[in-house]
């Protein structure tokens, strides 16, 4: 056994990440005996925030249980003492992505909101600097996007900025693992497992199929499921199409409307403006329970993703328009709020938990696994 | 009606407000007693053992309701409703409201020849609706005064109690009078209310058959109650297993009520003990979040429980469902273990709390945030009302046990004495002392 090392900063700490009241918390387990998701393994949400009482940050680095945690918010809207346990697991969400990130931006980031809309400012005035020194000549007759910043440019410039999230997010993952798999575990997974159980990643990064057994979520007929999906399913597809058929998104012709080019396009514009919008007026509303407390991080995010969709569709319209000089601009602005977003909020913000979550869950499968195997087994495993 | 004038008017004739009358007619004092049911008694006269004794309920409450009836000094006004509160120059003047009894209160000798000529059957309030009683009774066995009353309500007017009454007791043209009562002093012992058994839709939202308060337990332990034995009301059932939730109606933001109710914890080990005694075989468990035993001889009284093999069990109920049979399934995570627990019962007792009886405007009050009668130093004077002249005593003043409740009676009687003296310069020696 090694000593528990304990941090008596941890709970002043996590109120910058949120606005769960911990303190009033007398432990009573209502908490953990009304979540649809708790198990014999993870008894959260209550096991969490004894650890923040008692300053177990260690234990807490090392727990998979908030990534869980689906804010149904069954358990702040039942709490006893207003403890909010459903906040605590939202700021320790954010707290982990804090803790993940060698960078210690986005602890920077969620815990000042200068610090997080100024770096967005910084690289959007970038973007824009860098777009305006690299940008071909501006034809005013017709509309010539790819003139003004050929493609060609702006792809490479994406695979750099690929590049950049790659190795962030990389290291971060590999710090999570090693907290979780290594630091959080008493004995040596067999690889094997990691392999057998990969296909997890892909499942839940792609269905989310946990949140759809909240029953919270399951009365409202599964709405914040779907539209969460939907949306996800938006960024998805641009994400995609900006990596790898840039060439073809980015193109002056203008293909018809049956065309798939077309219709990605605006289904994606679509269910972007549609989840982020219901996001950003629930959070104006707090008419549900995850919706109630909005850290700065919660509305930078959807107002980005807006941002990004709205000027995506101007500039569509403008092309169609034939209104060159517009086109060029919003252009560039839209750029502005791309980069950012992808930059900054993928690895070190709230869009984090696009990969953490998944990974989570699979780290959960592998450790479950692991578990079930005879001991004998996963300590020869440990020897080769 | 004529008027009354007296030294003091207790209103409320549950233990608190009888004990506050007893005290002050036994110093001399002309004291008048308000009870808004038919009977005295209140909620005490309802209940089976009191803890941490274990002594019988009635044979503690009974002698007192029986002393307060026959007491020289004291007036007993039984079925009535203070209606409003007029400060005077040298004390009040309340209008109270006399309820039709049907039934005249002057040649009605008890006699229930009424209630037992009576077709019609109806859930007994007494019973907390685990009973029946008929329409024209007199309200229950040890009632004080033993004077019949007619639910109207329920009533068929069918006549038949009329042609057996033997002293033609029975009106059928009685209204409600109201008389003043002019008095020194005002002693408020409204009393408490159980918090709701379906505020939380968590424990069912009352849906569930077999989940009951635990004033029906009492009925269920009581030796006067519906069935002389426990079984459980969804289909007759003795249970086997039975748990108590504690904390269900207090120490709960989301029910509005954050103080603790001081009773539950001692009532439910209390009914634990009796049903080791009604029923040998059934495991009793109780789910809490803390034990309060705070009383002389509470905790040891805790202590046997727990040698008698009462489960205590650490943790809050969240849940509770109930399976085909209707047999409620509590979920709820045992802290000690750490592990989330879903278990059949029998029968469930919720622990419910208590919030403040009567509305407090008219008496020209307004409650504290608990919602209880504010006492504005509870240290110095705990029974001084805002309104000078004014005492509170019992349950009225926040939730407390009957043995608080009779301490605060006998403080309330003391202060309220005081003040009377200080307001009529009458001393007892001037008096006429009553020998009772």
């Amino acid at each position: 056994m090694t000593a528990t090392r304990v941090d008596p900063e941890l709970l002043s700490e996590l109120k910058e990440y949120g606005d769960g009241q911990v303190e009033t918390c007398f432990n009573c387990g209502n908490c953990t005996a009304i979540c649809p998701f708790t198990s014999a393994e993870y008894p959260f949400p209550r096991n969490m925030i004894r650890l923040v009482q008692i300053g177990g940050a260690e234990k807490l680095k090392q727990s998979i249980d908030p990534w869980l945690c689906y804010y149904c918010g069954d358990c702040s809207q039942t709490c006893p003492r207003g403890a909010e346990p459903g906040e605590v697991m939202m700021s320790l969400r954010r707290w982990l992505t804090a803790q993940y990130d060698f960078t210690g931006l986005a602890k920077k980031f969620y815990t000042s909101k200068v610090w997080e809309i100024g770096a967005m400012v910084v690289v959007g005035v970038l973007v824009v600097v860098i777009a305006l020194l690299l940008s071909g000549p501006v034809v005013t007759d017709q509309v010539e996007l790819n003139t003004f910043a050929p493609v060609e440019i702006v792809h490479v410039a994406d695979w750099i900025m690929a590049g950049m999230l790659v190795f962030f997010i990389a290291i971060n993952v590999f710090r999570m693992w090693k907290y979780i798999m290594v630091d959080g575990m008493d004995r040596k997974v067999p690889f094997s497992l990691y392999i057998t159980e990969a296909w997890q990643i892909v499942l839940h990064l792609f269905t989310q199929k946990r949140w759809a057994q909240c029953e919270e979520d399951k009365e409202k007929k599964n709405w914040n499921w779907i539209a969460h999906l939907l949306m996800v399913s938006g960024y998805g597809l641009m994400l995609v199409i900006i990596i790898f058929f840039l060439k073809w998104f980015q193109t002056d012709e203008i293909y018809p409307v049956w065309h798939p080019q077309r219709w990605l396009g605006y289904y994606a514009t679509i269910v972007l403006i549609f989840g982020a919008g219901r996001s950003i007026i629930g959070r104006i509303k707090k008419n549900v329970q995850m919706h109630r407390f909005s850290h700065a991080s919660d509305w930078i995010f959807p107002v980005l993703l807006l941002l990004v969709a709205l000027t995506g569709i101007m500039m569509h319209t403008t092309r169609y328009l034939g209104l060159p000089l517009v086109t060029y601009y919003t252009y560039i602005i839209h750029l502005a709020f791309v980069a950012p977003m992808l930059i900054l909020e993928v690895p070190f913000g709230k869009w984090a938990h696009l990969y953490y979550r998944p990974l989570a869950i699979y780290f959960e499968q592998v450790r479950a696994k692991a578990k079930a195997m005879p001991v004998a087994e996963t300590q020869l495993a440990s020897a080769d | 009606m004529n008027n009354v004038k007296v030294d003091a008017l207790v209103i409320g004739g549950g233990i608190a407000g009888m004990q506050a009358a007893l005290d002050l007619g036994d110093q001399g004092y002309q004291v008048a007693l308000v009870e808004k049911e038919p009977s005295i008694g209140g909620k005490m006269i309802t209940l089976s053992k009191v803890f941490p004794t274990l002594d019988c309920c009635s044979c503690i409450t009974t002698p007192k309701m029986s002393a307060v009836a026959h007491h020289p000094n004291i007036q007993m006004f039984t079925y009535c409703e203070v209606e409003s509160v007029d400060q005077q120059e040298n004390g009040f003047d309340v209008s109270v409201l006399q309820k039709p009894r049907y039934v005249n209160a002057d040649t009605c000798t008890g006699c229930r020849l009424c209630e037992y000529a009576c077709p019609i059957t109806v859930p007994s309030s007494f019973d907390r609706g685990l009973g029946s009683y008929r329409t024209a009774r007199v309200p229950f066995s040890t009632a004080v005064p033993q004077i019949a009353v007619l639910d109207i309500e329920n009533c068929i007017l069918c006549g038949k109690c009329e042609k057996v009454c033997p002293v033609g007791a029975i009106d059928f043209t009685q209204q409600p009078e109201t008389f003043s009562i002019d008095t020194t002093s005002i002693v408020l012992a409204t009393g408490f209310e159980l918090t709701d058994l379906d505020a939380k839709n968590e424990y069912g939202a009352g849906e569930l058959p077999n989940v009951i308060d635990p004033l029906m337990m009492e009925r269920f332990l009581a030796p006067t109650g519906p069935y002389g034995r426990v079984l459980r009301p969804g289909d007759g059932m003795e249970p086997m297993t039975i748990a108590y939730v504690q904390c269900a109606g207090s120490r709960d933001e989301t029910l509005g009520i954050e103080y603790c109710s001081r009773t539950c914890c001692m009532y439910a080990i209390k009914q634990s003990m009796l049903i080791s005694g009604a029923l040998p075989l059934a495991e009793v468990t109780i789910y809490y979040m803390d034990i309060r035993t705070f009383g002389k001889g509470y905790e040891q009284f805790y202590q046997n429980a727990k040698a008698m093999g009462v489960e205590f069990v650490r943790g809050k109920v969240a849940k509770i469902t109930e399976d085909e049979n209707h047999n409620p399934v509590v979920r709820v995570e045992r802290t000690e273990e750490g592990d989330v627990v879903e278990r059949t019962f029998d029968l469930v007792v919720l622990s419910l709390g208590m919030v403040a009886g009567d509305p407090l405007s008219k008496f020209g009050l307004t409650p504290a945030e608990d919602g209880y009668i504010k006492i504005p130093s509870v240290n110095a004077s705990p029974c001084e009302t805002r309104r000078p002249g004014i005492f509170v005593t019992g349950t009225a003043g926040g939730p407390m046990d009957i043995v608080d409740s009779i301490v605060t009676a006998s403080a309330a009687a003391s202060a309220a004495s005081a003040y009377i003296r200080s307001k009529t310069q009458v001393g007892i020696e001037e008096r006429e002392v009553a020998h009772v």
